[in-house]
């Protein structure tokens, strides 16, 4: 029994086709990534799981079930979006709220709490708290649930560096527990030791699914334009440094490899002087660069 | 342990999603909204506001006369209860019921939780109901403390007098306590149906503002088209008249013909507002706030426009049906009034009246003010009494002239020059200031 298992969902918000003809499959266990640039249909898609919006077209079962059925939502837990909750009750107040809904199964609310490092601000009304801690809550919430399938939308934004460790080693714990986990993500660099799986999902479409591996190992380079002030001897050190490939036959000069190969010919100290100012991503000092 | 594992109640089974989810929806709705202020304050004032009201009446020699009861409030403290009764009919319950239940579900949209409680293991006809259950519960709670509170003041700072009936008798003060909350249980259908309409104009337009202020504009619009036309089957259907058939209770011979239309047309508009609301409920996306935000208040200008089409649909059918307010009736019921009121004024007065002595009233006539004789509005009626007087042969009658304001539910107030019934006050057999009966006549007749 899978845990998501959609077909060819379709969903239009008036003109906007907000996803087309989307395939998803996710088993019991597996932590599978939705990456993709904003508006690419993510958000929507998890919104079908949770039956908040219901496709236009298509087929949606969790657990053989349709998602706005009741007895679906009962093994399924999740977010979208920003979280929100009642911002006149406290943190704790609030879990209280949806332990009731759930009528009291599930974990224990203090074990929640202090399972996401909330429970010395637990009395705290909700309009102190910051983004990091509502994203805190909101995975308090959804394990509340006691779930076997975990939905979070963007589940690390507003969390410091510890915090998105933290969760993804959550995530991982929960998945060798047999949790399935679907999450969302604009930027893979940041989930990409949490996922077994990914789907990216580009304007409305799932336009790959594969394994971490496979993607690594599909993924074309990054490809950087420069201006240097030396572009032969730019070209020349591209030539010496593993994995990294320059062209100087179109504008100025393009080196094309993985970020981390390019940090380590930067780091070259006979690097030569960057020309421009400007840069986002390299020295601002001394040189301009931009994706392509 | 894992962190599932460890997270995990192991001796709490999950419970299957459809047993007591109604329940559990309704406890955590009753909880926020015992959390909110404004519900706090309005749950103080519903409480407070009937003993100021008293408080302010004990201190000024004034009363409300245009308010049915309203002459009667310093002499029975049942009658102040219907004061506030009438009130609460006209303004209370819609803005309590607007508050309670006018942001139960647009408060979701407003903080952005529908998707919190419809991801939890209740599934949205559960949330539905659990919060309609809340809306109607709060609403009838705070009702009922106004009823309580405004009989504990009448009773505390004015006393448990016995009531005068809307026919001119005397009635005992266990009888006139039992209508006086037979009166009160009787807003309960239309309160229900105010707050169903709140719900459905919150549902509709997602926007709290409109759900809260919605059905205080809806019984002002009401009150208005009961004005219009002299056709009694439009005004039935008006919710206004629903809050207005209690006074039927308090007649010599209570007529029920309104109330038990009262309470269907209050079913019907609870059942069809509540039915709409679930409609966009169940088909409702919950698609975020890019997509909400496009909305706008596109949602409540709908709303509004289908609200003025109902408004001019019920003033052009205010003549539909017969006349409910008629000279006939209106003599029918004001001549026995006067007669019982008379009685009353001159046992009050010390004076001897055989039991059954009746007025000899010849040729009662009721007319209304510049238009056809039908129809709430301003009427004027003269009752001819023959006094029997010494030296005067035959004896000559004496016109009494009382101008009268009916209302479409056939209730009245009639109110004369002092010349023939004296001043508003007069001395009683023992020296005592008291209510002239005579002076403003309280009344209601059947307009079915």
């Amino acid at each position: 029994m899978a845990a998501v298992r959609a077909s060819g969902v379709v969903k239009r918000f008036e003109s906007t086709c907000a996803l087309d003809r989307v395939d998803l499959v996710v088993a019991p266990g597996e932590v599978r990534g939705l990456l993709g640039p904003n508006g690419a249909g993510k958000t929507t898609l998890l919104r079908i799981l949770l039956g908040l919006v219901r496709p236009d077209a298509g087929s949606v079962e969790l657990f053989d079930r349709p998602p706005a059925q009741a007895p679906a939502l009962a093994r399924v837990a999740g977010f979208v979006e920003e979280p929100s909750f009642y911002p006149y009750l406290s943190g704790r107040a609030n879990l209280e709220l949806l332990a009731e809904l759930d009528r009291g199964a599930g974990a224990p609310i203090e074990r929640v709490l202090e399972r996401v490092g909330l429970a010395s601000r637990a009395v705290d009304r909700l309009a102190g708290y910051s983004s990091g801690m509502r994203q805190r809550l909101a995975i308090a919430a959804a394990l509340l649930g006691d779930p076997r399938l975990l939905l979070l939308d963007e589940p690390t934004a507003g969390l410091d560096p510890a915090g998105v460790r933290e969760v993804g080693g959550l995530i991982r714990e929960l998945a060798a527990d047999g949790v399935a986990v679907v999450l969302s993500s604009h930027q893979i660099s940041e989930v990409q030791d949490v996922c077994d799986t990914f789907t990216i999902v580009r304007r409305g479409r799932a336009v790959w699914d594969g394994t971490v591996a496979a993607l690594r190992a599909q993924a074309p380079a990054s490809a950087f334009a420069l201006e240097t002030s030396d572009d032969a001897h730019a070209l020349a050190l591209a030539a010496r440094t593993p994995g990294v490939r320059g062209d100087a036959s179109g504008r100025g000069l393009t080196l094309t490899a993985e970020r981390g190969r390019l940090d380590a010919y930067r780091s070259r100290s006979d690097t030569p002087a960057w020309r421009s100012a400007g840069s986002s991503c390299w020295p601002a000092r001394s040189s301009r660069c931009s994706s392509r | 342990m894992s962190v599932a594992a460890e997270l995990r109640a192991p001796d709490r089974a999950r419970p299957p999603p459809s047993a007591g989810a109604v329940r559990a929806v309704y406890r955590v709705e009753r909880r926020k909204l015992s959390a909110q202020p404004a519900i706090r304050l309005l749950a103080l004032i519903c409480v407070l506001a009937p003993f100021l009201f008293a408080a302010i009446l004990k201190i000024q020699t004034g009363s409300p006369t245009d308010t049915l009861y309203g002459v009667w409030v310093h002499a029975s403290g049942f009658a102040l209860s219907l004061v506030v009764l009438s009130f609460a009919g006209s303004w209370g319950v819609p803005v309590v019921v607007g508050i309670v239940a006018g942001d139960l579900f647009s408060s979701e949209d407003r903080y952005g939780t529908w998707k919190l409680v419809l991801t939890r293991a209740c599934s949205r006809r559960d949330l539905f109901l659990g919060k309609l259950l809340a809306a109607g519960t709060f609403s009838l709670t705070l009702i009922a403390l106004t009823a309580v509170a405004s009989l504990a003041a009448g009773i505390v700072l004015v006393g448990h007098q016995p009531l005068v009936s809307l026919s001119g008798t005397m009635m005992s003060s266990g009888r006139s306590l039992l209508l006086v909350l037979l009166a009160w249980l009787l807003t309960v259908p239309p309160a229900l149906a105010l707050a169903a309409l709140a719900v459905v104009l919150s549902v509709a337009t997602r926007n709290g503002i409109v759900g809260v202020f919605g059905p205080g504009l809806a019984a002002l619009a009401m009150q208005l088209l009961l004005l219009v036309g002299a056709g009694v089957w439009a005004h039935l259907l008006l919710l206004g008249f629903a809050f207005t058939t209690w006074p039927a209770l308090f007649t010599a011979h209570p007529f029920y013909g309104p109330l038990i239309a009262g309470v269907l047309v209050s079913v019907a508009w609870a059942a069809a507002a509540v039915a709409a609301a679930w409609a966009i409920v169940r088909r409702r996306d919950f698609a975020g706030a890019p997509v909400a935000r496009r909305r706008g208040w596109r949602p409540a200008g709908r709303v509004a426009l289908a609200l003025t089409a109902v408004i001019v649909l019920f003033a052009l059918a205010g003549g539909w049906g017969p006349a409910g307010v008629t000279a006939d009736r209106l003599k029918g019921s004001l001549i026995p009034a006067f007669n019982n009121l008379t009685v009353l004024q001159q046992l009050a007065l010390g004076r001897p009246v055989a039991p059954g002595a009746r007025l000899n009233i010849v040729l009662p006539t009721c007319s209304r003010r510049g238009s056809a004789p039908r129809g709430p509005g301003d009427w004027v009626c003269t009752v001819n009494v023959i006094i029997p007087a010494q030296g005067s042969l035959p004896p000559q009658p004496t016109a009494v002239t009382y101008d009268v304001s009916v209302q479409s539910n056939g209730c009245y107030k009639a109110q004369s020059p002092p010349a023939f019934i004296g001043q508003q006050t007069m001395r009683d057999a023992a020296g005592h200031s008291v209510i002239n009966p005579l002076y403003t006549i309280y009344g209601c007749f059947n307009v079915l």
